[in-house]
């Protein structure tokens, strides 16, 4: 009868709205942790382009580079990768009198600079895209 | 990818919320449905799921408002057509062109770019529309609101809200620009109390308030000359007690508010049979078709809310409230991550208004705050409502995206 | 930059703020104000679900059928056959007026549903009530009938009961209303400066006067060393007070039983200070006094306000029933019935079962005993009082020929000068099958002349025709 249907159903709602409340707030709270890394003053950061939780690894939204920012498969990095296709040391941006630099180094599947693969050492400017494997950051420097 | 993530996905979730919904109402309603209703809702519900999908795919911005706003959108249908089956269908079309306007906005804010600059467009705009609801508006409800074209109607007061928006936007993001001109903030100001005016004489109090809301935080972070911001919140004070003292139609608000039980025939009818709907319905509801919303007064668009506590639950509507919420906190946390200064400030007001508005209306309903008329966006019924919400929706998609600046896009070569 | 950064989480929190008030304010809400809310006339949930299911019918206790229901068309239709007669008692049930009596107090067994709404929603899913129960009166209708015959044209209350069991046999209150037209007179009826809504005999307080004096004597005879004997002058300054007797009549040498039978005021004035308020203050509370009475129907508590400071003249005041000394009808009622049932108050009774639509007894009003108010021994020491004042006291005119009569009257004074006219008395006093409560409201007469003989006629129905 219609009227135990709708008893039952009245309580299933109202647990599938909170299920979908919390895996929100779940996938939210991801996020959280990378907004407070985050200062909008002189320092120049990389941000990450992929969606979060579609990368099978840990990994923060926003990397502040202090003298250097170092990414590589190998636990010693400031950016840690466990992703096959990325190198035990990969690469790293250095900072050199208020200019920032990227090197790859030596990795087996190349860095790429706004799709461009790099062979040098490049100046890097705000907006470009650096890309290692399938990750891609976005770099800022306000400045 | 991670099964087990997958199933606990919003996206899936909404999904299954949907057709439960959709068979419980089928059942509900026996043979009655005809097929072309039941292949709309099927279609809405393919479309929401795939816009959902699609959107993780092509944007770099903020998927959860969208999710948010569509989970929304399907506890509001489903009570509508609960109600009233010819409404229920009205809100099927709308809904839908609502999805279509949002992802319609999207791309053309993303490729033109002159939103900025056109103040004084948005400006003469929200006049024109105001003459147009005092010249050719109709009174519904005791405010003049609506206006007729044919068979449909439609609130300017709605698209002025936008207007106002880019308004604020457009001034306090080309601050150089403005400062040229002596006591730019005052004319803003100015100008704003006027709308605010305009609206009052429309005794539309509900979108008075917005505006002001919308317009005060907006100044308070922005405004430099912060004088004006006390300034500003002192004159509201001073004409709210005016605006209580001089006119009745203000006075019976409150009084309905503080003991709407000794009003109860006439002005505290309305929120009254509110209060009996919500303290019937306890914290899980009666159960879809169990309940009696046809006893509450204007129940699809201001009232919808009680509706849904009574045949849904407390529970229902806390979650209502933790959606709005969630929603707010997404807004802002774009508008913190954006660095464009004028879309920064859109989204912000976008935030504001779904906010400010879902709180006065749910106040209101509950009796915490004086009740004024506004709808519930997204979930109310109601033309305007639905499309002009998604369209913000949609400009707060954007706002959520990187936005290469001009020069930038040249470099690109795009 | 950053000023900007914190003005505007300031605003975020100050919204998320807002919603979190709202959710604590709705559940607020829901938790403790939704359950009183609800019961509102104006919702009209209420009676949607009322109104498809048949109302339970009130019978006498003789199972004569005073209110009943019928379908008409869509709905019940609810007749009321004694408009009048019941319309303190039962009450009436609209969607406009509400409810009020009985049909208010036993809402719930009427429409055989419960009080918890959750059992109600278990209970519609698995068989959906459609008929209620029927509610079974203590009521006798011909005595009932009979009180308000010859209460007509006055205004008061008259309770007799049964003074072993607590059964309220009548409950008459004037000026009372008619139930079927309550539509088209509400408005005259409201305005009605006599009140008629009200019921007298629950909600009724009046200075009991000398009928008072059944308490005090027991309160006198708990006091042991008490010296009983005392010589009336027609009038005594107590404390500044100048209390007399009806017309100053000095009655010379008494002793308790001769002031009771001639209700001297001088007496009981005079020893009340010396048995003092506490004592006075305590039997009357024995006796229900400042005391909820558990009843069908909201009872008014009698007052006795002793606790507090009560000088000389107030307490002897008090001790002949004026003063601050307030009581209902159904009180009184009570008192007489204490004496005659060996000093035991016994709870009142207005309904005595309520059955199911098949005739099954559903719940039983059974005998509870409240308090004991004297002993056995004591109690008939008043007893033979009250036969006494009826034989050659005050209370001749409730003389019933070859049944022995127990009573007291009383001519209680009032602000507007015009007295109440009181009785309560029981009989046979030996074995007694009736105890009454009789108060002619501002009638300006005497008890003895006015109350008594209405006392005796309801008596005497009682005993001849009601079967226990």
């Amino acid at each position: 009868m219609y009227n135990i249907l709708a008893l039952l159903f009245k309580y299933i709602f109202i647990i599938i709205i909170y299920l979908f409340i919390f895996s929100i707030i779940r996938l939210i709270y991801l996020d959280i942790k990378g907004m407070n890394v985050v200062s909008f003053d002189n320092k120049a950061y990389i941000k990450l382009i992929n969606r979060k939780d579609y990368l099978p690894y840990k990994i923060e939204e926003y990397y502040i580079i202090d003298k250097v920012l170092t990414l590589g498969r190998h636990g010693e990095n400031h950016i840690v990768v466990k992703d096959p296709y990325i190198s035990k040391e990969h690469f790293q941006i250095v900072e050199d009198e208020d200019e920032y630099y990227l090197e790859d180094l030596g990795s087996a599947n190349g860095t790429y600079l706004n799709g461009d693969k790099i062979y040098d050492i490049v100046k890097l400017q705000d907006g470009d895209i650096i890309k290692a494997g399938q990750i891609e950051f976005l770099f800022v420097n306000r400045k | 990818m991670n099964k087990g993530i997958l199933s606990r996905s919003p996206r899936n979730l909404l999904f299954i919320f949907q057709v439960l919904g959709l068979t419980l109402l089928l059942i509900y309603k026996g043979k009655d449905i005809d097929k072309l209703t039941l292949g709309t809702a099927v279609g809405l519900v393919l479309v929401i799921y795939l816009s959902n999908y699609i959107l993780t795919k092509i944007t770099s911005g903020d998927n959860y408002i969208f999710l948010i706003t569509t989970m929304l959108v399907s506890i509001g249908i489903i009570m509508i057509y609960r109600i009233n089956e010819g409404l229920g269908i009205k809100q099927l079309i709308w809904i839908s062109m609502g999805i279509f306007l949002f992802f319609l906005t999207y791309f053309i804010i993303r490729k033109i770019r002159i939103w900025e600059n056109l103040t004084y467009i948005y400006l003469i705009g929200a006049y024109i529309l105001f003459i147009i609801t005092f010249v050719f508006g109709d009174r519904k409800h005791g405010a003049i609101n609506w206006v007729n074209i044919g068979q449909f109607s439609f609130q300017p007061s709605e698209i002025i809200k936008i207007l106002l928006i880019f308004i604020l936007s457009s001034y306090y993001s080309n601050k150089d620009r403005w400062k040229e001109i002596k006591y730019s903030s005052y004319y803003l100001m100015g100008i704003i109390y006027s709308f605010i005016m305009l609206l009052f004489l429309q005794k539309d109090l509900g979108t008075a308030l917005v505006f002001y809301t919308i317009f005060v935080a907006i100044q308070f972070i922005y405004e430099d000359d912060r004088k004006l911001v006390l300034i500003n919140i002192g004159l509201s004070i001073f004409f709210g007690i005016l605006g209580y003292t001089l006119f009745d139609h203000v006075k019976i608000r409150f009084q309905s508010w503080l003991n709407p039980w000794k009003y109860i025939e006439r002005q505290g009818y309305q929120i009254t049979q509110s209060l009996f709907a919500i303290a019937e319905g306890g914290f899980f509801g009666k159960g879809l078709g169990l309940g009696h919303p046809d006893f509450i007064p204007v129940v699809y668009t201001d009232f919808i809310f009680s509706a849904i506590c009574e045949e849904m639950g407390i529970f229902t509507g806390i979650g209502i409230i933790m959606l709005f919420m969630i929603l707010v906190y997404r807004g802002f946390k774009i508008a913190i991550a954006q660095r464009n200064k004028f879309y920064r400030i859109l989204a912000l007001g976008i935030s504001i208004l779904f906010g400010v508005q879902s709180f006065i209306i749910l106040g209101g309903v509950i009796k915490m705050i004086p009740l004024t008329g506004l709808t519930l966006p997204f979930i109310s019924y109601g033309g305007s409502s639905i499309l002009t919400s998604f369209i913000a929706l949609g400009i707060l998609q954007i706002c959520s995206e990187e936005i290469k600046t001009k020069e930038e896009l040249d470099e690109a070569g795009d | 930059m950053k000023q900007e950064i914190r003005r505007i989480i300031l605003v975020l929190v100050g919204l998320c703020l807002a919603f979190l008030s709202l959710i604590v304010y709705i559940s607020y809400f829901q938790v403790f104000k939704a359950s009183a809310i609800k019961k509102n006339s104006y919702n009209k949930r209420l009676w949607i679900n009322e109104e498809a299911i048949l109302r339970g019918s009130f019978l006498d206790r003789n199972g004569k059928t005073l209110v009943y229901s019928e379908k008409k068309d869509e709905t019940y239709v609810r007749h009321y056959l004694y408009g009048r007669l019941y319309s303190h008692i039962i009450g009436y049930s609209y969607r406009e007026y509400g409810k009020s009596g009985l049909e208010l107090q036993y809402n719930n067994s009427l429409l055989n549903t419960s009080e918890n709404a959750a059992i109600n929603e278990l209970k519609n899913l698995v068989s959906p009530t459609t008929e209620g129960n029927n509610i079974k009166l203590t009521i006798d209708h011909d005595l009932q009938s009979k009180a308000r015959e010859l209460l007509r044209g006055k205004k008061g209350s008259i309770v007799a009961m049964n003074p072993n069991n607590g059964e309220i046999y009548a409950m008459v209150s004037l000026p009372d209303f008619d139930v079927n037209s309550l539509k088209e007179d509400w408005k005259t009826i409201t305005e009605d400066p006599n009140s008629p809504l009200v019921n007298r005999a629950t909600q009724g307080l009046y200075a009991p006067g000398s009928v008072f004096k059944v308490v005090t004597a027991a309160a006198f005879l708990e006091k042991e060393n008490l010296d009983t004997a005392y010589e009336c002058t027609g009038s005594v300054n107590v404390g500044g007070y100048e209390f007399s007797d009806y017309n100053n009549k000095a009655h010379g040498k008494l002793d308790l039983k001769g002031a009771l039978v001639s209700s001297c005021n001088t007496y009981f004035a005079t020893k009340s200070v010396e048995v003092g308020k506490e004592t006075l203050g305590d039997m009357a509370e024995k006796f229900m006094f400042n005391n909820r009475i558990p009843f069908d129907l909201p009872v008014k508590n009698s007052q006795f306000p002793y606790k507090g400071f009560l000088d000389k003249t107030e307490l002897a005041a008090a001790s002949i029933g004026q003063g601050k000394v307030l009581v209902t009808p159904l009180n009184m009622a009570m008192v007489a019935s204490g004496i005659a049932n060996g000093g035991q108050i016994v709870k009142p009774i207005l309904v005595k079962e309520v059955l199911s639509k098949e005739g099954k007894t559903i719940r039983t009003n059974t005998t509870e005993i409240l308090s004991m108010a004297t002993d056995p021994i004591k109690a008939n020491l008043i007893k033979e009082m009250m036969v006494e004042t009826v034989n050659s006291g005050t209370g001749t005119k409730a003389r019933i020929k070859n049944v022995k009569v127990a009573g007291k009257t009383g001519t209680a004074e009032t602000a507007s000068g015009k007295s109440h006219a009181w009785f309560i008395g029981f009989a046979p006093a030996d074995d007694p099958k009736v105890a009454v409560a009789v108060v002619l409201e501002e009638d300006d007469s005497t008890g003895g002349s006015s109350a008594a003989p209405i006392a005796r006629d309801i008596m005497l129905h009682a005993i001849n025709n009601i079967k226990e």
